[in-house]
């Protein structure tokens, strides 16, 4: 079996907020995840208020090999999601290809002192020598934070899991392959309701996959999942048990103009996200941002370019197989920002209210402490301007795949292949 | 012209990557390869709907594989024929093709080739047999590279050399370079694990190649047993239960869309060869090639010399 080498086994595949904002997750292409906790602001030191540092590390998923056909099973976390804090505990799922599992996150900070028929090591005392009982007290420790596995959801798919979302009904979530998704229980491993079902009965007539889906963030009836040929379909559980038919279709006829070998390729969407207030949708596809409204399903409200000078690059993109990078996107709080990431360690933030864009860079060189970011630019020919980038020279082996924005402040984490960088705008805390 | 050169390289590229990603970790990535296989298709309508002197296009490239579909009617407006030496590779194609159906396709000892109005729809009996032939092509290449290094099989080419071996070297490495890079000029292997033969490929290659080459065995032979790997659907091999992941429809895009890629199979410069030798035999373009698919349109417009053999 194929094992990754060390460097390869950090590079960040998913990150994900917890919904305070509190935790954040990073999963790894080596199975670990990584949960971060912001540090409580004090005034005794106002400078470190509101940081990340780690508080927890553990293997969420191991390699595996399937015997009987043959395949090994990655262990890359592809997704995962916060449950809803429903006591003192925490909850995640994690999922890699081919098995989601539930996770519990505990703080031990006490622990009990003085038993009477255990030692300090915990040996078995010597009955003769108990002469009186006591009431064991919690003493403090040092924090401990314990993770355990509750719960693996595994063998309910044939195909690559692609998205896991947690519906608002904090009692079922949904996992989704290239073909199909499914609904669990939280609480039943055992089995799961198939909801959709695109795999046609003949292999050779498959013309689309499922490449991303999220639940309504309100409704729990609702969900979305998105396609390669770049559509998304609304379905509602309540009209049938399978969903194989949409309730809403969203799709923007392709313009003609366009059209080359890879108009396919960069039509499929990558990655499809909720607003907050559930009534838009935001989709990734490889040269766009989309945002969609609910109640128009003819084409999307906003379109956003994110790099369309690779559009003469395609080919070269197509070789060297960066035109299948699978970009995230993400809403800010109040849904009036969204930021997706880009080559070169650039991330791209589009405000929709003033329609203003920026380009930002997540590299050690500028992202010391408290440095403000600097704007950068990409030229494409014509006047270039001191720091801007050329297109030939961007890299583009450093991408940006996987970002996620704080549900209400202005804290963002930008994973750039295996490091994770959280910026924060101090200025601006609160959303506009 | 330039669009059939790049057609042809993304063509290649294409199978390129079609072909490495069986050996990815995790298993073959539908989604990617679905979207290669998009790329090829859109790739092969570029290369064959650009009009270039001395291409024969014999039947209608245009629609996708419909299974089930009839037979669309000839297509107006194609090259020009090919120049007489490569026409009298193939015998006369003005007879419409049987039209095989299940089975029976994949044992007709003879068919004969494509008239150029014949449909090019597959049909789905059609399809799952070029499937199973590239699927058992590919397995017969890696257990001959697996069997270690040199051309047991006397350096039977598989690349169809036909009427065409005067003009074009076949472009895979010489016999014996053995491993996974150079699948293209796989050595039959000694066991003689030969799929099902399309129609009307052995027959073509008869002419130049002795026995023919392990690509195309002779027609005839018995239907082996279906590599355990993958599949087909109508056999329901598959385990009740459980479902493979099913990428037939991969394989079967190759058959397809991929007879003959010269150097596909030499990992770099994929391209720019290719290039150079699309150039050298513009006039051989023409000839035909030995396609292994029982299709009856792609038989004829195939311009490469070399097969897909290790699909």
């Amino acid at each position: 079996m194929v094992s990754l080498s060390l460097w390869e086994a950090d590079i960040i595949s998913t990150v994900e907020f917890n919904h305070t904002g509190e935790l954040l997750a990073t999963g790894d292409k080596g199975g670990r995840v990584v949960i971060f906790q912001r540090e409580p602001e004090s005034k005794n030191a106002p400078h470190s208020q509101g940081e990340y540092d780690v508080y927890s590390t553990f293997q969420s998923h191991e390699p595996e090999f399937d015997y009987l056909k043959s395949l090994e099973i990655e262990e890359k976390i592809n997704k995962i999601k916060w449950l809803p804090q429903q006591n003192a505990a925490h909850s995640l799922l994690s999922t890699n290809d081919k098995t989601i599992k539930l996770w519990k996150i505990t703080e031990r900070d006490k622990r009990p002192e003085g038993y009477n028929l255990k030692d300090e090591e915990g040996k078995l005392k010597d009955l003769s020598t108990v002469t009186s009982l006591q009431v064991p007290v919690l003493k403090p420790m040092d924090l401990m934070v314990e993770v355990s596995p509750r719960r693996v959801f595994a063998n309910g798919h044939t195909y690559h899991i692609n998205s896991i979302s947690v519906n608002s009904d904090c009692e079922t979530y949904m996992s989704a392959d290239d073909l199909r998704i499914n609904l669990w229980h939280l609480a039943i491993t055992d089995r799961s309701f198939n909801i959709v079902d695109i795999k046609p009965a003949n292999m050779e007539d498959l013309t689309e996959v499922i490449t991303a889906s999220e639940f309504h963030p309100h409704h729990c009836n609702l969900f979305v999942y998105s396609s390669s040929k770049g559509s998304l379909r609304l379905c509602d559980m309540r009209a049938a048990a399978l969903c194989d038919k949409h309730s809403k279709l969203f799709e923007e006829p392709e313009d003609p103009s366009n059209r080359s070998f890879f108009s396919e390729i960069i039509s499929s969407v990558s990655d499809v996200k909720f607003s907050h207030s559930g009534r838009y949708m935001l989709t990734r596809d490889y040269l766009t941002v989309k945002v969609w409204d609910l109640n128009m399903e003819a084409r999307p409200i906003e379109t956003y370019q994110v790099h369309d000078y690779l559009r003469s690059k395609l080919c070269s993109l197509y070789e060297n197989d960066c035109i299948f990078d699978k970009f995230e996107c993400a809403w800010n709080g109040s849904d009036s920002v969204i930021m997706t990431g880009a080559y070169n360690n650039f991330f791209r933030m589009f405000d929709r209210n003033t329609k203003r864009d920026v380009t930002l860079e997540a590299s050690r060189e500028s992202s010391k402490p408290r440095a403000v970011l600097k704007p950068r630019r990409v030229c494409v020919g014509g006047k270039r301007r001191r720091d801007d980038i050329s297109v030939d020279s961007l890299d583009f082996t450093k991408k940006i795949l996987h970002t996620a924005w704080h549900p209400a402040e202005n804290i963002i984490a930008i994973a750039a292949t295996n490091n994770l960088y959280i910026f924060q705008d101090k200025v601006n805390s609160e959303m506009h | 012209m330039e669009f059939k050169l790049e057609a042809h390289r993304i063509v290649s590229i294409s199978l390129g990557k079609i072909y490495n990603s069986r050996g990815q970790r995790g298993g073959i990535k539908l989604h990617k390869n679905l979207l290669v296989s998009l790329v090829l298709r859109s790739a092969r309508q570029v290369y064959l709907s650009d009009p270039c002197p001395g291409l024969y296009l014999a039947g209608s490239p245009v629609p996708p594989p419909q299974p089930g579909e009839p037979a669309a009617g000839p297509p107006a407006g194609w090259g020009e024929p090919p120049p007489p030496a490569a026409r009298a590779a193939w015998p006369e194609p003005e007879t419409p093709p049987e039209r095989p159906a299940g089975p029976d396709a994949r044992r007709a000892v003879d068919a004969e080739p494509a008239a150029p109005g014949a449909g090019d729809t597959l049909q789905g009996g059609e399809a799952a047999a070029t499937a199973e032939a590239a699927w058992r092509r590919a397995e017969v290449p890696r257990a001959a590279a697996a069997g270690g290094a040199g051309d047991p099989a006397g350096g039977a080419d598989v690349c169809p050399e036909g009427p065409r071996a005067a003009h074009r070297p076949c472009a895979c490495p010489p016999g014996g370079e053995a491993g996974p890079g150079a699948l293209s000029c796989a050595p039959r292997p000694a066991k003689d694990e030969r799929p099902v033969p399309p129609p009307g490929c052995p027959r073509k290659r008869g002419a130049a190649a002795g026995d023919g080459p392990a690509d195309c065995p002779a027609p005839g032979s018995s239907p082996l047993k279906k590599p355990r790997r993958h599949p087909e659907e109508p056999a329901g091999g598959a385990a009740a239960e459980e479902e493979e992941m099913e990428t037939g429809n991969v394989a079967n895009l190759i058959s397809i869309f991929g007879s003959s890629f010269s150097g596909l199979l030499r990992k770099s410069p994929a391209g720019g060869r290719e290039e150079a030798e699309a150039e050298e035999s513009g006039p051989e373009a023409a000839e035909p090639g030995q396609i292994c698919c029982d299709q009856p349109v792609l038989r004829d417009i195939n311009p490469w010399s070399t097969a897909i053999v290790a699909f």
